[in-house]
């Protein structure tokens, strides 16, 4: 009798501390790198996507509902990845956000309509998500590196460096972003002169910074993100290599990593998907309320994406008038979602959401340094049109 | 190709500080010890924080100050206990405690990455072999280098080294002969942690800091005790030179298969030569 009793109060005291989540929630499963080499981007992640449930419950969750979200550690590997979504997915956390690496979202992709659930990426940049390996419940609400491609070009094309080297992860995303970089550089009459590709975790990046060297390289693209972005910048930076190089980049210096590399990053120049500092009602209104939830910081790149994701996503959830996966999806499919970016459409060829995409350089703003935007392209632009690869069930 | 060659020294000098440590404990404790990465990542830390204060030198030396206590702790609080037991515990708790000084690190430090900047007085580069070379990379060769000088006169040299080599051998007839063969484990064990310590602080401007940055190299580790054979010093040492070496010009001449090289040797050392290239040659 006793053990009861001290069964029921242990249940009693989860349940009032907060506990699992209820039948009855809108589950919103996220498995994203809590640790490995993109742990802080997967750290970003958690804190946006918190931050929307909390100020979409606060203001009377979803369909008269709660919202509840869990998280698991996907380590930024595509089996693990797997493998950790798909036991969210079973044990009803069906609304997947949040992996951090092209291959894990490459890895869960085919299976998400096996698990009767559904995957919004917000930070998966490879193309072939949207594209030859696009899926009836896969959705994208963050810039392809396709869209990355054409927002650097008109810089590229500015630029008097004729010779470019590549320096990106060896992974789905870090060769999709290299070879689209190439394309562009080589439309415009530029060379290649040294491709580098480095694993994951990668500790010294002295090698590829001497190749680079070797070359004559007088440009660098780099495709690099999290720990390794921050480790091959500091080692370029003792190599004279960021000094005496034009260096620009995609993930590589954004706001956490310029935080952290302070003036080592002072004149990178590179994509920005989004940025605090963009001046719209919608943007500033989620700045200031994000500053009141995380004192001292303002919403970084990967936040404001992923922040971008949850805005569709309970959007959706609402049109469909339910939070079945399946619903969502339709819901979802063509349809036009008000964001902190203004109004962007779900693309029903490929399930890609059209959006403005920028370009900038590490400079001094307001006091602090962070990437300041140089050039915007319009949501019109920004994105190339579905290549007809993708083969989607009408 | 002689930039390669240092570059390779660099990396090979890193891998051989923090290696020699987990050498040294496990020739006396026979412990493969899982949290010396957990103790290279404190180092890093302890020698981050003192540094914002007092400059990276102290840092330098508070990080071994600190470590050599925690090595000391570890050897009477753990290693000396379990000593009797299945050595598979014992690495499984070596694991449990990599695994604690990360949360921990976690909670104080925070998630966020951390980078440390070269000192003023190692920044900037100088002329080497005809070469411009940053001098703090010159600086972890010739660390490495007198680590290895220092250790190897300690061990050959000095009346407690004379114990460490015994101890190693028969740490029972070594204590029946008057020797404190705890006092002598407790000795290595926290020069093996203060090495570690000292890495990592030398890793901090190379590096970036972060809980799990022990994880990383630790691997990198083990190949070199595996390769050089496990409880050798002379081995370690080549093993990190050469892995070093291997590592560059991997990159360098077969980038598509760079990451495996290592491994690859290490599968073929434990097939051919599984007592490791110098296994035994000097413990």
């Amino acid at each position: 009798m006793n053990r009861k009793w001290v069964a029921a109060a242990a249940v009693a005291t989860a349940l009032a501390w907060g506990g699992p989540a209820l039948a009855q929630d809108i589950r919103v499963g996220v498995p994203t790198s809590l640790s490995g080499p993109w742990a802080d981007l997967g750290n970003q992640v958690k804190r946006a996507v918190d931050f929307a449930v909390n100020e979409q419950n606060a203001a009377g969750g979803l369909l008269g509902r709660k919202i509840a979200v869990e998280y698991l550690d996907s380590e930024g590997k595509p089996e693990v990845a797997r493998k950790q979504a798909e036991k969210l997915a079973l044990s009803g956390n069906k609304l997947l956000v949040g992996l951090i690496a092209s291959g894990e979202g490459l890895a869960i992709a085919p299976m998400v309509g096996r698990w009767d659930a559904l995957y919004l990426s917000t930070i998966n940049k490879t193309d072939k998500l949207t594209g030859d390996t696009c899926q009836p419940r896969v959705f994208r609400v963050n810039r392809p590196d396709a869209a990355d491609a054409v927002t650097v070009k008109p810089w590229l094309a500015t630029r008097k460096e004729m010779k470019w080297a590549i320096m990106a992860n060896d992974i789905a995303w870090g060769r999709n972003s290299g070879e689209s970089f190439s394309k562009g550089a080589q439309s415009l009459g530029k060379q290649i002169v040294s491709e580098n590709y480095a694993a994951a975790g990668a500790n010294d990046f002295a090698p590829y910074i001497q190749k680079i060297k070797d070359a004559g390289a007088e440009g660098v693209w780099v495709a690099l993100a999290g720990r390794d972005a921050l480790n091959f910048a500091q080692q370029a930076k003792q190599f004279g290599l960021l000094d005496k190089t034009t260096v620009a980049g995609v993930s590589f210096v954004t706001d956490n990593t310029v935080a952290t590399l302070g003036d080592v990053s002072k004149g990178i120049y590179g994509i920005v998907n989004y940025s605090s500092t963009l001046d719209t009602p919608a943007n500033q209104k989620f700045v200031k309320a994000w500053q009141a939830a995380y004192p001292g910081t303002e919403p970084s790149n990967f936040e404001g994406e992923t922040y971008i994701g949850m805005q569709v996503l309970f959007e959706a959830i609402r049109k469909a008038s339910s939070d079945k996966p399946g619903d969502v999806a339709k819901a979802m499919a063509g349809a036009t979602f008000d964001t902190i970016l203004g109004k962007q459409v779900m693309r029903a060829a490929d399930h890609q959401l059209e959006g403005p995409n920028f370009f900038g350089i590490v400079a001094e703003q307001g006091g602090k340094l962070r990437p300041v935007i140089q050039n915007t392209i319009p949501a019109a632009e920004a994105l190339p049109p579905p290549d007809g690869s993708c083969k989607l069930p009408s | 190709m002689t930039i390669h060659i240092l570059n390779g020294f660099v990396y090979g000098g890193l891998l051989y500080i923090l290696s020699v440590g987990l050498v040294l404990i496990f020739g006396l404790r026979r412990v493969v010890n899982f949290a010396h990465g957990g103790l290279f990542m404190v180092g890093a830390y302890v020698g981050y924080a003192v540094a914002l204060h007092a400059g990276f030198f102290t840092g330098l030396a508070a990080a071994i100050a600190v470590l050599a206590a925690i090595g000391i702790l570890l050897d009477i609080g753990v290693f000396r206990p379990l000593q009797r037991h299945d050595p598979l515990l014992t690495v499984l708790v070596t694991f449990g405690i990599l695994l604690i000084l990360e949360d921990l690190v976690r909670s104080i430090w925070g998630k966020d990455y951390v980078t440390v900047s070269v000192p003023a007085l190692l920044s900037g580069n100088v002329e080497f072999l005809g070469l411009q070379y940053p001098v703090y990379r010159l600086m972890v060769i010739a660390l490495a280098l007198v680590t290895m000088a220092g250790l190897t006169l300690w061990l050959k040299r000095s009346a407690i080294g004379l114990h460490v080599r015994a101890s190693s051998v028969d740490a029972v007839t070594t204590a029946m002969q008057g020797v404190n063969t705890d006092r002598v484990s407790a000795t290595v064990v926290g020069i093996g942690a203060a090495l570690a310590g000292m890495s990592g602080v030398v890793a901090g401007p190379l590096l970036t800091l972060s809980p799990s940055m022990g994880s990383y190299i630790l691997v990198d580790c083990f190949i070199v005790v595996v390769v050089g054979g496990l409880g050798s010093f002379t081995g370690a040492f080549l093993a990190a030179m050469a892995i070093g070496q291997i590592h560059n010009f991997g990159i360098v001449y077969l980038p598509w298969a760079a990451s495996s090289i290592p491994f690859l040797i290490m599968i073929g050392v434990l097939i051919w030569r599984p007592q490791g290239l110098a296994g035994g040659a000097s413990t």
